[in-house]
């Protein structure tokens, strides 16, 4: 790790984090599995309203991310404020972009 | 992860042997901060001279009316060549250079966070500048603007001007990025114990917004260019009409990236002028909170602006009002940190040392390109505006008068802590009144002549128009303006010749960390880490009679990154590819040369190099090496 200061803190994260895991992490990884599952056998179906497939996926796609960030890239850990910024700053900045170029160049 | 770490738990072997290199090969093989910045202020210096060359080449053709000096076709490539040359190759790595020389300084630290990509960057941007730069030997120049508008850049312009263009750019700014990361890892991980975010400095904090927004925008401008080049080389269609491509879309990408990145000029100016005015007025920064606010505010904002570049595309009238708005409001941050710097000089003890009045003056020259800039906001005076030379003397006053007297100011300031000497003071004013007089003649007039209807990028003008005394008075300035270069230059050639005796406070009124440890530092920087008791935490130090900071942790050995040849390995591999990709296509008369290029070899051979030395990196563990206590004693007695 880096930064002087940052160590005892960042030590004291991993301490807790090694302490209630496990538990978390398998039923984080239950739930990955089953919204991946529902978004197949949604498909699979096939007579369901495509419109309805559609925002089915969508849905569990935003419901995966949240879950993968938060779990595993450790983001709802302490200590992650940064990385949360930056990634919703590129967001936002990506997000700009895409609408500018559907909005006006495509559109 | 090799990188500069306090001690006082380090397990193992203290001993491993490390190659020292000296001369040529040190400064190949360096990862320490503090020579990378002083490569990236040669190199960025460097180019910034051939940009001033080709900005002279361009006064002296506008001279007279009907002059022909140079031909149209190396007007062109002239025009495009200094503006790509300045803001990419110029004075974006002089920024880094300061960056390097002071941020780790400035927070107390012992190197970057990445020192290996530290390298790594300079390497990409250098290599990349050389390959732009070789357009001129290789059969012409970039020659569709520095903004490279399709379809000028993708259809009509048919040298191999524009390849360079974007492969010479995509390799600079791999460099660039990889230098925003790293210091944007370097300050949010390694800041001395009690330095919190509200007690940075305040050039540490406009680095680090401005690493941020290199972090946002350079994708941009690696997209555009990845477009550009397939359209040109590979024969896509991204902005052909005729394929169902869009060539506004080059516009929006262009300028996506392109807005914030004047802000990422900008902004460590604003940090510069912000540590030099305070230490020059013996007072603390008035409004430090809202000073990084604003900073913060012109970031984003400065995100939500880059369609004003384009109001006469046709966006239709919303879009320009809202975007016209969005521009005006930056004014009010802005205005904020010019408020701040006056109330910072009010009742201070001014000196004006060389360094200080390139801050002064860059108050109210910044402030009237800030005011041109506003005039230019307002999408129905802008179809007025629009390519004339007034938008040219808009930028110039923002560029130079902001962001290059910054940096001016930044390098009288800092030198002493760079290099060890002080810079000589008589010789530093003259540059700032050269410099100073010269600029607003060059630059001033231009408003007037946009206005009277000269447009930009125009190889002559008719007489007869108004146009020729200006036109005549601009060239006096811009020769003027070399003089100032060129009297900086001797400056440097003159103070290198002197005893190298600055002191650690090189100013006596130094405020933050830097000033608190030898001109020049050790290479480990500091002995101790400093413990950071407030804002401003020398001078806090100071005015509670303490001599020195007082240590975090006590003396130990020292962990460093060993240097490496691979960073220049790398981006040599990347030049080469560059090169077999550009001239993948070519016809050429020598049946080796068109087998080796037309066959993709010499692109391949360029990525199995650079490829070779990232495996070489992560299977080749670097375990750093380190500097003992005894060796400490004896670096600082020698």
């Amino acid at each position: 790790m880096a930064g002087n200061e940052q160590q005892p803190q960042n030590q004291a994260v991993k301490h807790r984090h090694r302490t209630e895991g496990p538990q978390k992490h398998v039923v984080v990884f239950i739930l990955s599995i089953v919204l991946t599952a529902i978004a197949f056998a949604a498909v699979a179906a096939g007579d369901v309203n495509p419109v309805f497939t559609i925002i089915l996926l969508l849905v569990m796609a935003v419901i995966q991310v949240f879950v993968q960030m938060g779990y595993w890239m450790h983001l709802k850990d302490k200590g992650h404020l940064m990385p949360i910024i930056f990634m919703i700053g590129g967001f936002f900045v990506a997000s700009t972009a895409i609408v500018m170029a559907i909005y006006w160049v495509w559109w | 992860m090799a990188q500069a770490q306090a001690q006082g738990h380090v397990h193992g072997d203290h001993h491993h042997s490390v190659k020292r290199y000296t001369g040529i090969m040190d400064w190949l093989t360096t990862v320490d901060h503090k020579k990378i910045g002083i490569l990236y202020l040669l190199a960025g210096g460097f180019f910034f001279g051939i940009g001033g060359i080709e900005a002279i080449l361009i006064r002296l053709q506008l001279i007279k009316p009907m002059n022909n000096f140079v031909s149209a076709q190396v007007f062109n490539e002239l025009i495009t060549m200094h503006g790509t040359t300045m803001i990419f190759l110029g004075v974006m790595p002089i920024i880094f250079a300061l960056m390097n020389a002071v941020i780790p300084l400035q927070i107390g630290a012992r190197d970057v966070a990445f020192p290996f990509l530290n390298s790594l960057g300079f390497w990409t941007f250098l290599f990349g500048g050389i390959l732009l730069n070789l357009s001129w030997v290789m059969g012409g120049a970039p020659d569709a603007g520095w903004t490279a508008y399709t379809p000028l850049s993708s259809e009509y312009s048919n040298s191999h001007g524009v390849d360079f263009y974007t492969i010479g750019l995509q390799i600079a700014g791999l460099g660039t990025l990889i230098g925003g990361i790293n210091f944007l890892v370097t300050i949010i991980t390694m800041r001395a114990p009690g330095m919190s975010y509200m007690r940075m400095p305040m050039f540490t904090w406009a680095s680090f917004i401005t690493s941020a927004m290199i972090l946002f925008a350079f994708p941009a401008i690696t997209v555009g260019l990845v477009l550009l080049s397939f359209d040109r080389i590979l024969g896509a269609n991204f902005f052909d009409v005729a394929a169902g491509g869009n060539p506004v879309l080059w516009q929006h990408i262009f300028w996506i990236f392109g807005h914030p990145e004047v802000y990422i000029l900008i902004l460590p100016a604003f940090g510069i002028i912000s540590e030099v005015i305070p230490t020059f007025a013996r007072k603390r920064l008035f409004g430090y909170s809202s000073m990084v606010f604003a900073t913060i505010l012109i970031a984003f904002l400065g995100f939500m602006v880059w369609a004003h570049h384009m109001f006469t595309t046709g966006l239709g009238p919303v879009a320009n009002a809202l975007f016209s708005i969005a521009t005006m409001l930056i004014a009010v941050p802005t205005g904020i940190k010019i408020f701040n710097w006056l109330f910072t000089m009010w009742g201070g003890q001014i000196t004006f040392t060389s360094s200080n009045l390139f801050a002064i003056g860059f108050i109210p020259t910044f402030v009237m390109g800030g005011v041109t800039g506003v005039m230019l906001a307002s999408a129905p005076a802008d179809y007025q505006y629009h390519d004339t030379y007034f938008v040219v003397a808009h930028f110039h006053y923002v560029i130079v008068g902001g962001l290059v007297f910054g940096l001016l100011s930044g390098l009288h300031y800092w030198w002493p802590k760079m290099f060890g000497r002080m810079l000589s003071e008589p010789i530093g004013k003259w540059t700032f009144w050269t410099f100073c007089i010269g600029f607003h003649l060059t630059f001033f007039v231009q408003h007037f002549l946009g206005l009277l209807g000269m447009q930009r990028r125009i190889v002559s003008y008719l007489p007869h128009q108004n146009f020729d005394t200006m036109n005549l008075i601009s060239t006096i300035g811009a020769l003027l303006m070399g003089v100032g270069i060129l009297l900086f230059l001797y400056n440097i050639v003159v103070t290198s010749m002197k005893p190298m005796n600055a002191a650690a406070d090189a100013w006596e009124d130094g405020r933050t960390l830097e000033w608190s440890i030898p001109s020049p530092p050790p290479e480990y920087n500091f002995k101790q880490t400093p413990l950071v008791r407030g804002i401003d935490a020398f001078w806090k130090e100071k005015m509670a009679g303490n001599k020195a900071m007082t240590p975090a942790e006590p003396v130990g050995s020292i962990h460093m990154p060993s240097p490496s040849i691979l960073p220049f390995v790398m981006s040599l591999g990347l030049f080469i590819a560059g090169l077999g990709f550009m001239f993948s296509r070519e016809d050429f008369s020598n049946s080796f040369m068109s087998f080796i290029f037309n066959n993709y070899l010499v692109l391949i051979i360029g990525l199995m190099i650079t490829f070779g030395a990232m495996i070489t990196r992560s299977l080749i563990d670097d375990p750093g090496y380190h500097i003992e206590p005894e060796e400490q004693e004896e670096e600082v007695r020698a």
